[in-house]
């Protein structure tokens, strides 16, 4: 499978990156594992000018405690990250996400800033060039409307493992762009439009990724038909303590879904979530059943995190 | 078009290429370099036929720029055997019948040797979770796993 033609770039510094970002006039695309990007490139979803590979700024590369929060450098694998004593030990919710994501090889090359920053994906979406012509245009790519439902909205669904955990576990982002840094709490990060899932601005690169360096339980359940390498069809991710406790659910529509509450509400809450949640049926499972089993597996992730 | 000088390592040889800035490593290996060792399954990174090994960590070669890999280090199956002896992976994999079509056999054994060089005692699950990165579809597992875990009981890699 071919890749689309495009130059190659690979700043030392966060300055130049921007510079070659803004020298192709936004026609370009920044590069980190690959895992996302190069996949989305071969099937023409995307096809930049310039890829800037983000792989020379060593800066990104870093995990560290600093003040009351753990820094985390977007370009650690997720390999790295799962290895390192810090994250298994603070953050279950985040290291059973790590574990679970992809296949180990994949979690070898993919980073932590890739795997929060990737796009949406849809079984109408995520085909080749030829398979999508002879379908003609969805929503995502340019079309009039949604091939699933026939609406003008898209609801290609966000598979990230590892942001629903970075959202129980309140993380925020610093991004630095053409115009200067911002520090936002990683929930703003999703717009809840499938076309444009990420809120990010033009040029912008993650700079890092920082969690409240506060040890909690939690844990995280993943729906998918493979144990050995799958995209979560539903993911579940808990931390916090009986008192309070955060739940995020990916893998269903555009942007995760935060909760926050006692664990004795837990259950109805996820009921009545699972009720007004959309789903519609753009993966390989029935969306029925995955809204289902959104209070099956928080039950099952509540049991196993806090006991009876 | 501008090409991008690469200069890296392949099985211990120094290469020194100008490619493409969209090529990847899978067919930099396989049409410039002749080793077709290297498979390429389904090219999006999902089946690992095409798993090399970069600086002795096992990567999708289908989803690597050649331009990436200046100044690393790669190993692909034909690297493997020492002289006219091949690797005990590939012994091993030839005794247990472990091959049988052979396409994912370059990767399966890569991936294995990268796990064997980073934890050489790995219990039955740890290799089930290693090679779950790659596809097999007429082998079975289990002979595989067996070929694995019998260098492992030898201590030879």
């Amino acid at each position: 499978m071919k890749l689309p033609k495009f130059l190659y770039f690979r700043p030392k510094t966060i300055e130049e990156a921007l510079a070659t970002f803004t020298a192709y006039d936004g026609n370009a695309v920044y590069l980190a594992g690959g895992t996302d990007l190069i996949p989305r490139m071969k099937l023409k979803l995307k096809k930049p000018t310039a890829v800037i590979d983000l792989k020379g700024i060593g800066e990104l590369k870093n995990v560290r405690l600093e003040d009351h929060k753990v820094v985390i450098g977007p370009l650690v694998t997720l390999f790295e990250l799962s290895k390192t004593p810090m994250i298994k030990e603070r953050f279950p919710a985040l290291f059973e996400a790590l574990i679970s994501t992809s296949c180990e090889t994949l979690q070898m090359r993919g980073t932590i800033g890739g795997n929060i920053l990737q796009d949406t994906r849809c079984l109408f979406y995520n085909q080749s060039e030829f398979w999508r012509k002879a379908k003609g245009a969805c929503l995502k790519t340019g079309g009039e409307r949604c091939h699933v439902t026939g609406a003008k909205e898209c609801l290609s669904n966000y598979m990230s493992d590892t942001a629903p955990a970075l959202l129980s576990l309140e993380a925020s982002l610093k991004l630095v762009g053409i115009e200067g840094e911002r520090e936002i709490p990683l929930k703003e990060i999703f717009t809840g439009n499938g076309i444009f899932p990420l809120s990010l601005r033009p040029g912008e690169i993650l700079y890092q990724i920082s969690i409240p360096n506060e040890p909690s339980k939690g844990g995280y359940e993943k729906l998918r038909l493979r144990g050995s390498i799958d995209y979560p069809l539903l993911g579940i991710a808990l931390s916090g303590s009986a008192e309070k406790v955060k739940v995020a659910i990916g893998g269903i529509g555009p942007a995760p879904k935060v909760w926050e509450g006692k664990l004795e509400d837990l259950p109805s809450s996820m009921e009545k979530l699972s009720q007004e949640i959309k789903a519609i049926a753009n993966t390989i499972l029935d969306p029925l059943y995955r809204r289902h089993m959104i209070p099956v597996l928080s039950r099952r992730l509540a049991k196993r995190v806090f006991g009876n | 078009m501008e090409l991008i000088r690469v200069q890296f390592k392949v099985n211990g040889e120094q290469v020194d290429l100008s490619v493409k800035p969209y090529e990847t490593l899978l067919e930099t290996l396989r049409n410039r370099l002749e080793l077709t060792g290297t498979k390429e399954g389904c090219g999006l990174g999902s089946c690992g036929a095409c798993t090399v090994l970069l600086d002795g960590i096992p990567v999708r070669s289908c989803l690597l720029l050649t331009a990436e890999v200046n100044g690393r280090e790669v190993t692909t199956i034909e690297g493997l055997k020492q002289g006219d002896k091949l690797h005990p992976l590939q012994e091993a994999f030839i005794n247990h019948g472990a091959v049988q079509c052979g396409f994912c056999t370059p990767g399966m054994i890569l991936t294995a040797k990268a796990l064997l060089d980073r934890n050489p005692k790995p219990t039955r699950s740890e290799i089930i979770r290693a090679i779950s990165s790659n596809i097999c579809r007429c082998t079975g597992y289990k002979k595989i796993i067996e070929a694995i875990e019998s260098v492992v009981q030898k201590g030879e890699r």
